[in-house]
């Protein structure tokens, strides 16, 4: 449990049009946790989480992981092997609308696939199988074969989970996650990322917006505000005094259930 | 210097050179020799501009009167400043009136515009003539008619369908959010100028260049077409593909997939039936335009209706002119429904 999976260090990104959405972070991620990072919107955390998989490039900084500082990485190859490792999930899920959800699935099967077979859909049997056996964890099996455009919000989210686990990622970010859900699903999305965090043993770096979510599910916390690291520690110490410094004074804390 | 202040010098720098060259031909009145003479008239030319964009910029910049380029392509935050006043009580509104008034009488005068011609008793006769022959059409030509249309039609599926692969794999390259990075970039500027060009030939002298490379007929017309389809399909295909969503990109990619992964998994789903929509269309098109250009030898239809045409045997031409519009609207038709199934 206490050897950390990622090691970030003095990690700044500053826009090209002159925001600095963070302003030097740096904190450890240890192996199987669920780490949970919270802020107000604009805080940097998405930034954080695409900085980690290089979907953007940041300023400058170390993001260790496995022993090599992902942030120096230089050829789109080695970005593209970081990627193959870390899984992610998204607010609005970015699935491909047009595709079955099979078909959405197995886009996570797209690193380990050469490009001719990829294009024109030749996955192995294999990857077929663990796309299913990843569909059925997520307890969507049943509808592999129907068009992902016509799933509900919260199906269309664990479909996102199944792909991002068709990696066999160490890591999985999730941003936002269930921002764009109802409540009821708020929680359906989130067990499932708890057992594949207790299940799997895979590592869970999770922006959230609803404490009320992050005293359930997290075993860690992190907070930012305006581009720091405000808070670091367990999510049941987050108090009344925590919480103003976090969201500003005067905020009040929503629930839901 | 901002783009917005040199399209507002370049305008007003026209319209005061305009107005100005009227003025100096009335005074004038200048004779053949003087108005062949090029470098003068471009150094006069060159000169007026330049007065009038000083003239702009002096009202605009010292005494604070809106001139008509100002007023067009002043950023929005200045125009909403502006108050709002009748357009007849502003410099500008005078500015595009005069204008206006001044190229109205100068394209009558250039075009020799003239009643006395158009009421014109032996023309008349003439024209009358020409309806009558093609309101009693020679049905006689009709199946060399039908004949030459189906050439006509083909012309134009063939050179859509061997545009189609260009166009595609072209359009990824023509689009600016996947050419990001200064090599891309310089690949995307290259392409885009080299369409432009393209595109700025008219298909009729691409059918002519190919008439003399490969000989008149339908074959230097469907090459015609075809270049003008890949030219126009292209601008067609990436400007979808710079509308598409980034939140599959982003998916994908996030799976660790390669650059030609991303554009088949991510972006090719978003734009496949625009794309289908657009080839019908130019299809359509392209049967519009191969009448056209068979009648500078492309063969089809168009060669046909200018043999006859020459000959002024109007029944015949007749036959042909119902024959070309029943097919063209067929084909408006026909695309406009698979376009609409398509949405």
């Amino acid at each position: 449990m206490s050897e950390p999976v990622l090691k970030i260090r003095n990690l700044i990104k500053t826009y090209p049009n002159g925001v600095q959405a963070l302003k030097g972070v740096s904190f450890d991620v240890k192996k199987g946790e669920f780490l949970v990072v919270i802020g107000l919107s604009g805080s940097g955390k998405s930034t954080l989480l695409r900085c980690i998989n290089r979907l953007h490039d940041p300023t400058s900084g170390e993001i260790v992981f496995n022993g090599v500082d992902a942030a120096k990485l230089q050829t789109t190859s080695e970005v593209r092997s970081l990627r193959k490792r870390i899984g992610m999930i998204f607010q609005h899920f970015n699935l491909i609308p047009r595709h079955t959800v099979l078909g959405n699935v197995l886009v996570g099967k797209l690193a380990y696939t050469s490009t001719w077979k990829s294009l024109f859909g030749l996955f192995s049997e294999g990857d077929k199988a663990d796309a299913l056996k990843y569909l059925k964890l997520v307890g969507i099996s049943e509808k592999a074969h129907i068009r992902a455009d016509q799933l509900s919000g919260g199906q269309q989210q664990r479909v996102a989970i199944a792909r991002a686990l068709t990696q066999n990622p160490e890591v999985l970010l999730a941003d936002e996650p269930v921002a764009s859900l109802d409540p009821a699903t708020c929680h359906v999305v989130m067990d499932y990322l708890r057992k594949v965090n207790q299940e799997l043993g895979i590592t869970i770096i999770c922006n959230l917006h609803f404490l009320s979510l992050v005293r359930i599910y997290a075993t860690r916390v992190i907070a930012l505000k305006g581009g720091e690291l405000v808070y670091e520690g367990d999510p049941k110490n987050i108090d009344q005094a925590w919480f103003e410094k976090i969201y500003g004074e005067g905020a009040k804390e929503v629930h839901i259930n | 210097m901002k783009g917005n202040i040199v399209r507002r010098s370049i305008l007003d720098g026209i319209t005061v050179t305009v107005l100005g060259l009227v003025l100096i031909s009335i005074v004038v009145d200048p004779t053949t020799e003087q108005l062949m003479n090029l470098k003068f008239n471009s150094f006069l030319f060159l000169a007026l501009m330049v007065f009038g964009a000083m003239l702009s910029h002096l009202l605009n910049s010292i005494f604070g009167i809106k001139t008509l380029g100002q007023n067009l392509f002043e950023p929005d935050y200045e125009k909403a400043k502006a108050e709002a006043k009748p357009i007849y009580r502003t410099f500008w509104g005078w500015h595009f009136i005069v204008t206006l008034i001044v190229l109205f009488v100068v394209g009558l005068s250039k075009t020799q515009f003239s009643i006395i011609e158009l009421l014109d008793e032996d023309g008349f006769e003439g024209a009358k003539r020409l309806f009558a022959g093609i309101f009693n059409p020679n049905w006689g030509v009709l199946p060399a008619a039908v004949l030459n249309i189906i050439e006509t039609i083909f012309m134009a599926f063939l050179a859509t369908m061997l545009a189609i692969p260009f166009a595609f794999i072209l359009s990824f390259m023509a689009a600016k959010n996947i050419m990001r990075g200064p090599v891309s970039f310089g690949v995307y500027l290259f392409i885009r100028t080299f369409l432009n060009v393209t595109r700025s030939v008219e298909a009729l002298v691409w059918a002519i260049i190919f008439s003399v490379w490969v000989g008149i007929g339908p074959f230097a017309g469907m090459l015609a077409l075809m270049i003008h389809s890949i030219a126009s399909l292209t601008k067609q295909y990436s400007e979808m593909v710079e509308t598409v969503y980034e939140g599959p990109i982003e998916g994908v990619q996030s799976c660790g997939a390669n650059k030609l992964q991303t554009i088949w998994f991510a972006i090719v789903p978003q734009v496949i039936l625009p794309y289908i929509s657009f080839t019908v269309y130019r299809w359509d098109i392209n049967v519009r335009m191969a009448t056209i250009i068979g009648l500078v030898g492309g063969g089809g239809i168009g060669t046909m209706l200018i043999k006859y045409q020459g000959q002024a045997m109007w029944p015949e031409v007749g036959t042909i002119i119902v024959v070309i519009a029943a097919v063209v609207w067929i084909m408006d038709q026909a695309s406009a429904y698979i376009r609409e199934a398509l949405k």
